[in-house]
């Protein structure tokens, strides 16, 4: 007899340990994309569980279900129209009255609800105690004590969850009441509300009128307008007796009933002494100390990242082009030879010598940080400098990812919250140098002309960035927001959960980044042996001879550059003959050159990240101007170099 | 006394008055507005993110401390953590006994 599949959704606050309870139910079975249409993330996983196949989908970390943010839509879209056959709203035990306002959201959407009390460890370390039973009693839905880290109540919540599918347990789910103005309100539209076809509660889309939420606003307008007029009065009136807006009214009425509740359930004792990790968090975020622990922090995992990347690159490029003589032997050296080698399997190595020994590291040294917490501190501290480029705290992480490679940068574009920031941010992010540009800067520059050109490079970019992070700002449409986060208690990060983290990022990264790279190589490669490079050199000789003063073949190379930045070095190198670039170049040309190749076309797996995350469009426009940015600033320093 | 909160020292507490600058009346929000004042307002979003957060009116909020050059508040507000930009902590207005 075949069981039928269940659809379970994980919601809750970010941080309450949602993808910790994720992981441990679906393992490796997952599957992580985008939401249909938007750059949200949507992961999916698969269980199997006493003869049933359950899939989970773990919804966005956020706080409410308002429109604040993309995922606070895109939750609420999917659990009101994909209805999911169970919510298990997980609840962060030690900040039950903001995790709760959360819950009572959630049952006024009508979800069907369990609800896990995860970490409670935590919170008796903290001392609180919270009666489950008596939680149960008022919420009228499941309440399970768990302790994700530890897999404790995991399975007890599972087996709770399918009584609960299976219509074998009893529930009567509270529905949340407010103060008698604004109920009056609520009731009074719920009742006109009744009969129009909403893809929402009726008395769900009330509040959210009064909310003066525009989403439902505009869906409301289609089906009958009156009844926004309606609500627009309602909202004045309530206006006018609070003295505060209307979804102000709202949302404090509704903490005001997590409130209430949270002190009927939980006893609060004096914590056992002050928390190593409070401690922590003081001097990781101290004034004087923050600083230079953060500067080492970041430098450190530079220094560990590269150093055993170039370890590991070096390794496997000898083991990869040891095997050219033996596939010479199979397929000969003869154009079909040379097309296989140097167009796919060259590209597949080049992927692999530079994708795996620096990405891996480097994503699971980001995700133990965040797992752990130190990310909020980094983007506490950073907040201040990263206004002076129109972005706010957060955006530092992205922008310290591009250091080592723009591709994990552009993804990390998600962590902003609105599609204006995401947009600026992944601007920014693509003008970072990132490692491969950092071997030509130091490679070509500071090998020949002078380390200290080299940093006036840096220092230049820098420069630029913040203009043009500046300028995009102001241009962009739409409001900017500023920094609010959580700084949640740092937490011994949960190991499984971060190699996970790491290894679906990593398929990601493969999946978008090396068919592309192939591709690039294998034209590349036809159009060499059609012997077509030098006349697209010729054709580029105006832009690189005439305006930036360059030798001819650098056309060529910049357009390696295209595939990584690096083979510009690389085909510089060749097409020469020598590595010994002061015999071919003089210093200005380097300068210039090593400018435009900073600043020109992201490398074809960052366009590939910007198409996935904004679309072609806007991808397309950030590459155009990165392009004729790089033009303008490689020909004003051929003429100021000149002088 | 009603006071921005970044007027507040470390470690001080008050209740928050309003997170809604825009709420002092609409008098007194079209003058501001006529002088030029519109950056004073918060936006819809970051009221809502606020009060989301559990930023409501007569929540006590209590000012940890600031990352310095003029940067985020850290505050706690029932029982969470939070960074607030400096610019919007402006804007929040609370009551401290002093």
């Amino acid at each position: 007899m075949s069981k039928p599949n269940f659809i379970i959704a994980l919601a809750g606050n970010a941080n309450v340990g949602k993808s910790v309870i994720f992981n441990q139910l679906t393992g490796l079975h997952q599957h992580i994309g985008n939401w249909p249409g938007k750059t949200v993330e949507k992961a999916e996983g698969t269980l199997h569980y006493k003869g049933y196949t359950i899939d989970f989908v773990d919804l966005p970390g956020i706080y409410s279900l308002s429109t604040f943010s993309m995922e606070e839509l895109v939750s609420r879209e999917y659990i009101a129209t994909e209805k999911p056959d169970l919510v298990i709203n997980v609840v962060d035990a030690s900040l039950l009255e903001r995790n709760l306002f959360f819950t009572l959201q959630l049952l006024e959407l009508e979800a069907p609800l369990v609800v896990a009390l995860n970490q409670i460890d935590m919170a008796k370390k903290k001392g609180i105690v919270i009666d489950s039973k008596k939680a149960e009693q008022i919420l009228g839905v499941p309440v399970v004590p768990t302790v994700a880290v530890s897999g404790k109540g995991i399975t007890e919540m599972l087996d709770i969850a399918i009584e609960v599918i299976q219509k074998n347990r009893a529930t009567s789910p509270l529905k949340p009441r407010y103060g008698k103005e604004l109920e009056d309100k609520i009731e009074a539209l719920t009742e006109q509300l009744e009969g129009v076809d909403l893809k929402y509660p009726a008395r769900w889309v009330a509040l959210k009128l009064l909310e003066d939420d525009n989403e439902v606003k505009n869906d409301v307008t289609k089906l009958d307008p009156k009844l926004v007029k309606i609500a627009q009065k309602f909202r004045t009136a309530l206006e006018d007796v609070h003295g505060h807006s209307c979804p102000t009214v709202v949302t404090s009425e509704r903490y005001h009933l997590a409130n209430q509740i949270t002190m009927q359930i939980e006893e609060i004792t004096k914590p056992v002494k002050t928390p190593m990790r409070e401690k922590l968090h003081t001097v990781t975020t101290h004034k004087i100390f923050g600083y230079p622990i953060l500067f080492a922090t970041v430098i450190g995992v530079f220094i560990a990242i590269f150093s055993f990347g170039d370890f590991a690159s070096a390794l496997l490029g000898d083991f990869f082009f040891g095997l050219k003589p033996a596939f010479d032997s199979v397929l000969g050296t003869g154009i079909v030879g040379e097309l296989v080698w140097g167009g796919i399997i060259e590209g597949i190595v080049g992927g692999i010598t530079v994708a795996l020994p620096y990405i891996v590291p480097f994503y699971f040294i980001l995700y133990l940080f965040e797992d752990s917490g130190y990310l909020s501190r980094i983007a506490f501290l950073m907040d201040n400098l990263m206004h002076k480029m129109g972005l706010h705290g957060k955006a530092f992480i992205p922008v310290m990812l591009s250091f080592g490679c723009n591709v994990p940068g552009c993804l990390g574009c998600r962590i902003m919250e609105t599609t204006r920031e995401r947009l600026l941010t992944a601007f920014v992010v693509t003008l970072v140098p990132c490692a491969a540009t950092s071997v030509i800067i130091l490679g070509l520059v500071g090998n020949f002309v002078g380390i200290e050109w080299a940093l006036a490079l840096y220092v230049i970019n820098l420069i630029i960035i913040f203009v043009l992070g500046r300028i995009a700002f102001k241009a962009l449409p739409g409001e900017p927001t500023e920094l609010i986060m959580e700084m949640s208690a740092y937490r011994a990060p949960h190991l499984t959960t971060v190699l996970q983290q790491t290894w679906f990022r990593l398929k990601e990264f493969i999946i978008m980044a090396f068919p592309l790279i192939i591709a690039g190589s294998f034209v590349i490669k036809l159009a060499e042996i059609a012997n077509l490079l030098e006349p697209i050199a010729n054709l580029s000789s105006p832009l690189t001879v005439t305006w930036l003063g360059l030798p001819a073949v650098t056309g060529i190379a910049l357009i390696f550059g295209v595939l990584r930045k690096e083979l510009t070095l690389i085909m510089l190198a060749s097409l020469f003959g020598t590595t010994n670039f002061a015999l071919v170049m003089t210093p200005a040309q380097m300068i210039v050159f090593t400018l435009v190749v900073m600043l020109y076309i992201p490398c074809v797996a960052t366009i590939g990240a910007l198409v996935k995350e904004f679309g072609w469009k806007k991808a397309l426009l950030i590459t155009v101007i990165e392009i004729l940015l790089a033009l303008l600033v490689g020909g004003i320093a051929f003429r100021l170099l000149t002088i | 006394m009603e006071l921005p909160l970044t007027m507040l020292k470390n470690g001080e507490t008050g209740l928050i008055t309003t997170t809604d600058i825009r709420s002092g009346g609409k008098d007194f929000c079209q003058a501001r507005a006529r002088k030029g004042w519109k950056k004073h307002f918060m936006t819809e979003m970051c009221v809502k993110r606020l009060t989301d957060l559990g930023l409501t009116p007569g929540t006590e909020i209590k000012v940890i401390k600031s990352a310095p050059f003029n940067g985020p508040l850290e505050v706690c507000v029932r029982g969470s953590t939070l960074a607030i930009g400096r610019g919007m902590a402006k804007r929040i207005l609370v009551d401290v006994k002093r």
